[in-house]
């Protein structure tokens, strides 16, 4: 049956004057992969662009920040009252209005300590006052002016009273003390039952004022208690007012540790770069097809079963018990007529006679059994038991 | 245009100048050189324009079994050719060692051997071969596909040929020529041999023992010469899978048995497949053996996604034999259409033919209505035994009308249809 049937020979050459046709189609075929690939790009474009777009100043305590935990409220007032409020955004900064105020205030919230010692030092040198909110240890340690952390404010008492003689806070009366902390040393005010230690703590003969609680300042909870009038009593006697905000920039690197960069060799810039590239010429080595994809023209085929299945799913979702018992009754019958051979014209109740006599059972129980309708889905599976069982009964005898 | 990967580690080893002088002027100099060996070898490799290929078709083999295709490459350029050859067999064909490692000196062809072994039956392609060509550092190469269509006949399988020395034994057994000591079952006077012990008494012919010292039995021998016309039905009944097999297939194995067998027996076979219009058509009357002439009527048929044209099967019937024929109809029982297509032609075929309806039955159907054990169970139970009793009914009402009918599960199927074939013609009546 294998017979060679004549050759054809192509050559390579004539390939080449349909290689415009090709690249005009190319477009055409991958019509699909061309959109999905413009929606991507599409989506890449829009994400960049929003991620590198102007953001709003989403800093706690920044005077630039509306949302609740800003304080930019505060600091319009004490503008509104003839306060220059200048923001400083470094160390640099700072220390220049500093500098260039007269008797200058200096608000400073550093919250993940990024002022050193010297620096701080030479903070609370320059500024008349000095207004600390929730100070850390080394902060407290580095300005020196014997006040100390005390934990924080007890739940128990979530208002605090002045309690104490200084005039601002008996002026501004009780504030919140949520979430606030407790400084010792110095003349304290705000003390929770029980204990020496306040929300608010004055030293250094009044040029420092430690404040235990970021809420005091804030945008969302200015309005309470007497917030608003601790906050101006307290940031606004002199005319000169600097907000300092230390950040990531500020931390000085000059004495730290060197970092792994400044540890490893020069060469070892180049070895990253050098990979990516060994990894582009593997992708290219690999990545080439050798040729075109081939179809394979698949069949159609359908599972036989697939109808009765069906059927059978149809019939349980609308609880067809009678007509399952129907069939399942003409068909046990079909097959007991085949086994006790009584024809093909024999009626039911003649096979059920046959069944009988063979089995040695009452005519009446079979005919019972036989003609049952069952009411419910349990019945009709106890009953198409049964039903297999006397099949089973007489195909064994 | 592609690189291989001894360029891939060449550049892994150009790490080692990059971290010895570590500097951009390094890297660059390092990617150039890279870039210009790439360059200069690819300039070097052996142009493609001038190589053609030469395939030979490998023609037929049966499902299953392995053939060799070969493509000759021939290098008309000036330089040698050293590469990789890729022959882009479809899938199914089963190619074992579709790419291959080739060299072609200047102006000489060499010759490539891919071992293939088809999974599926049909007309099998291979549309294209892609050519490699690499440089003498082997770093880069061109790359080109060459359009070059192959194509590989896969035939039915046949499996139920292991039935078939079984049935042929049974056809000699009717011809009384195989030693059984029983008469020839057929009814042609066939000729008259000795007497040997354990022959039935009443086959001896007196009057030509009289005329010899010897007692002389006469033979007997089933009718010849008779026709078989069997119709396969490729419509969308045929594309339902039974078994691993679809319908169309297990209709093959039997329809390639009998034919063999109704061959043999000598009778004169024809083959048509049909739904809408004539697929296939094979029989004695061609050239060649007729196994040979079936299983290339077959090769290439699909199950079709539309409805069997039954009134113009009768039309065909007569096209292929005017005489009183076994008309075989390969095609399937189950509820709705046949009751306004298969019965009606069935029973006015039977008018003139012997008409035979062989259909295969689903064994899941049984399995379905064995497992009551839950109201599901119970449901699909039900199911199955409707379509039983389908089937059951339009069995009875076709062999009301004088059709027999074999309804078997797959395997069973071309035996069952041999066996009938070989009880009509021993009760004489085709």
């Amino acid at each position: 049956m294998t017979g060679a049937a004549p050759a054809s020979v192509v050559y390579g050459g004539t390939d080449a004057d349909q290689a415009s046709v090709r690249r005009t189609g190319w477009v055409r075929r991958h019509r699909a992969f061309v959109a999905c690939a413009a929606v991507v790009a599409a989506a890449l474009v829009l994400v960049l662009w929003a991620q590198l777009g102007p953001k709003g100043d989403a800093v706690p305590m920044s005077v630039h920040n509306a949302g609740p935990d800003g304080a930019r409220a505060v600091a319009q007032i004490l503008g509104r009252h003839g306060v220059a409020v200048h923001d400083a955004g470094n160390y640099g900064a700072a220390m220049a209005a500093l500098e260039a105020g007269s008797s200058p205030t200096l608000l400073l919230y550093d919250r993940n300590g990024f002022l050193d010692g010297p620096r701080l030092r030479s903070l609370a040198a320059s500024a008349h006052r000095v207004v600390v909110v929730s100070p850390r240890l080394q902060t407290l340690d580095a300005l020196d002016a014997g006040i100390r952390q005390a934990g924080v404010v007890p739940d128990a008492s979530p208002v605090l009273e002045p309690g104490c003689s200084l005039p601002d806070p008996q002026a501004a009366g009780a504030v919140s003390g949520e979430s606030g902390f407790l400084y010792d040393g110095g003349t304290t005010c705000y003390r929770p039952d029980g204990s020496s230690a306040g929300l608010v703590a004055v030293g250094n003969g009044g040029r420092l004022t430690v404040v235990g609680s970021t809420a005091v300042f804030s945008n969302g909870q200015l309005d309470s208690l007497g917030h608003a009038a601790l906050a101006i009593r307290t940031l606004g006697p002199s005319p000169d007012l600097v907000w300092y905000i230390p950040a990531l920039e500020d931390l000085d690197t000059g004495g730290s540790p060197a970092s792994l960069d400044d540890l490893a060799p020069d060469w070892v810039r180049f070895l990253g770069p050098w990979l990516v590239l060994v990894a582009l010429a593997a992708m290219a080595w690999r990545g080439r097809r050798l040729g075109p994809l081939v179809f394979e023209p698949l069949p159609i085929v359908v599972k036989a079963a697939e109808t009765a299945e069906g059927r059978a799913r149809l019939y349980q979702d609308s609880r067809a018990v009678d007509q399952a018992r129907d069939n399942l009754r003409a068909g046990a019958l079909v097959r007991l007529s085949g086994h006790l051979r009584t024809g093909p014209g024999a009626t039911a109740d003649q096979v059920i006679d046959a069944a009988a006599g063979l089995l040695g059972k009452p005519v009446r129980e079979l005919r019972e059994l036989i003609n049952e309708r069952p009411g419910t889905e349990a019945r009709l599976v106890a009953w198409s038991r049964e039903l297999d069982t006397l099949e089973k009964e007489v195909k064994s005898r | 245009m592609a690189i291989s990967g001894r360029f891939v580690l060449l550049v892994l080893l150009g790490v080692v100048p990059v971290l010895l002088l570590p500097d951009w002027g390094t890297v660059l100099l390092v990617s150039g050189v890279l870039a210009a060996l790439a360059a200069v070898d690819l300039l070097a490799a052996a142009p493609l324009r001038t190589v053609s290929l030469l395939r030979t078709q490998p023609g037929n083999v049966t499902l299953h079994a392995a053939v060799n295709a070969v493509l000759t490459v021939r290098n008309d350029g000036g330089r040698r050719l050293r590469g990789v050859l890729r022959d882009a067999w479809q899938p199914s064909a089963g190619a074992q060692n579709a790419v291959q490692d080739i060299e072609v000196p200047a102006g000489e062809s060499r010759r490539v051997t891919v071992r293939l072994r088809p999974v599926r039956r049909g007309d099998l392609r291979a549309p294209h071969a892609t050519l490699r060509s690499f440089g003498p550092l082997l770093l880069a190469a061109r790359q080109k596909t060459i359009h070059s269509p192959g194509s590989l006949r896969v035939l039915p399988p046949f499996h139920s040929r292991r039935h078939l020395p079984s049935k042929l034994r049974k056809l000699r057994e009717l011809d009384g020529k195989a030693a059984v000591q029983i008469r020839g079952a057929g009814t042609e006077f066939d000729s008259l041999r000795d007497y040997v012990r354990g022959d039935d008494v009443r086959s001896i012919d007196w009057r030509a023992t009289a005329r010899r010292s010897a007692v002389v039995v006469r033979t007997w021998r089933p009718e010849r010469d008779r026709r078989v016309v069997m119709v396969l039905d490729t419509s969308r009944t045929s594309a339902a899978r039974i078994d691993d097999e679809t319908r169309l297939d297990t209709g093959m194995e039997a329809a390639l048995l009998l034919g063999v067998l109704a061959e043999r027996g000598g009778d004169r076979v024809d083959f048509l497949a049909f739904d809408r219009r004539t697929r296939a058509r094979a029989g004695s009357a061609g050239q060649g053996n007729l196994l040979g002439q079936l299983v290339q009527a077959m090769a290439p048929l699909e199950a079709e996604l539309i409805e069997m044209d039954w009134p113009a099967v009768p039309a065909q019937v007569r096209a292929v034999s005017a005489h009183r024929s076994l008309v075989v109809l390969l095609t399937s029982l189950d509820g709705g259409a046949p009751e306004e297509g298969l019965i009606p032609v069935a029973a006015q075929l039977a008018r003139q033919h012997v008409v035979v309806v062989a259909a295969v039955r689903d064994p899941q159907l049984g399995t379905m209505l064995g497992v009551r054990g839950d109201a599901t169970g119970v449901y699909r139970a039900a199911a199955a035994e409707r379509a039983l009793l389908q089937r059951a009914a339009i069995s009875a009402e076709l062999r009301q009308h004088g059709v027999s009918v074999v309804d078997a599960e797959p395997h069973q199927l071309p035996p069952r249809l041999a066996d009938m074939y070989i009880r009509l013609k021993a009760a004489g009546t085709l």
